[in-house]
């Protein structure tokens, strides 16, 4: 009996071993990522000439621009779910000095699908050229919130904000 | 309300460009390779490749050296 066990104990070593090795692989796997990585940091990075000639003017045009189109943000938000509530404060307001506290855009809804999330909000940063603050909550919670004198949704409601979607007539 | 967006594209001849412009001075405290550039603008690498040689050789923009 002692001696099956031993040959047990003996194969679960061996087991270890292999698992063992099997990690040992899976790090090389990530150190090689990891080089991978950095050798796509080592090319050349690209920043602003702000003694190019018209840099102040051209900065002006650009900022003074509006970060997203707005129809086609109601349209694509509208696309997310059953949408009530849709708030742009923040960038899409004050396009230049904006409070970094006050999120960008709140979306509230129901059934709304996560996997249609991400690629709207990629497609709308790439639009604005800066990353979204952004808050997705359902009706339940929001009435909630509101109900609540939540800070978060005071902040945004009581500050410059516009509502791009709105189906619960606050 | 559209217009507005619509006149910097028609200014600058391509979406690629005005979004390119939005994420620098957005980020004017940033530096960006291309790579990083074209995943943050959603544009092919090719054609951001070609608008940092335009801006550089415009003087817009400046290699991190």
């Amino acid at each position: 009996m002692t001696n099956k066990k031993n040959k047990t104990s003996s194969k679960n070593k061996r087991i270890n071993k292999r698992k063992k090795r099997s990690m040992l692989i899976g790090k090389n796997k990530h150190v090689s990522k990891k080089i991978y990585a950095k050798v796509k940091k080592n090319e050349p990075a690209y920043f602003l000439n702000t003694d190019f000639g018209s840099f102040y003017e051209l900065r002006e045009l650009i900022l003074k621009s509006l970060p997203a189109e707005k129809d086609d943000m109601v349209a694509k938000i509208n696309k997310l779910g059953k949408i009530r509530l849709a708030i742009i404060s923040g960038i899409f307001i004050n396009k230049e000095n904006h409070d970094p506290l006050v999120a960008d855009l709140l979306i509230v809804g129901d059934y709304v699908e996560n996997r249609k999330v991400k690629p709207f909000l990629k497609s709308l940063e790439a639009e604005v050229g800066k990353e979204v603050k952004y808050s997705i909550m359902d009706k339940e919670e929001f009435q909630y919130r509101l109900a609540m004198f939540d800070r978060f949704v005071r902040v945004l409601l009581d500050g410059p904000h516009e509502k791009l979607i709105n189906k619960l007539g606050i | 309300m559209s217009k507005a967006r619509n006149i910097l594209e028609l200014l600058f001849e391509s979406r690629a460009r005005v979004r390119m412009l939005k994420l620098l001075f957005r980020n004017s405290s940033s530096s960006f390779t291309a790579t990083e550039l074209a995943e943050r603008m959603q544009e092919p690498l090719s054609e951001v490749q070609r608008e940092i040689k335009r801006f550089i050789e415009m003087g817009l923009l400046r290699e991190v050296k």
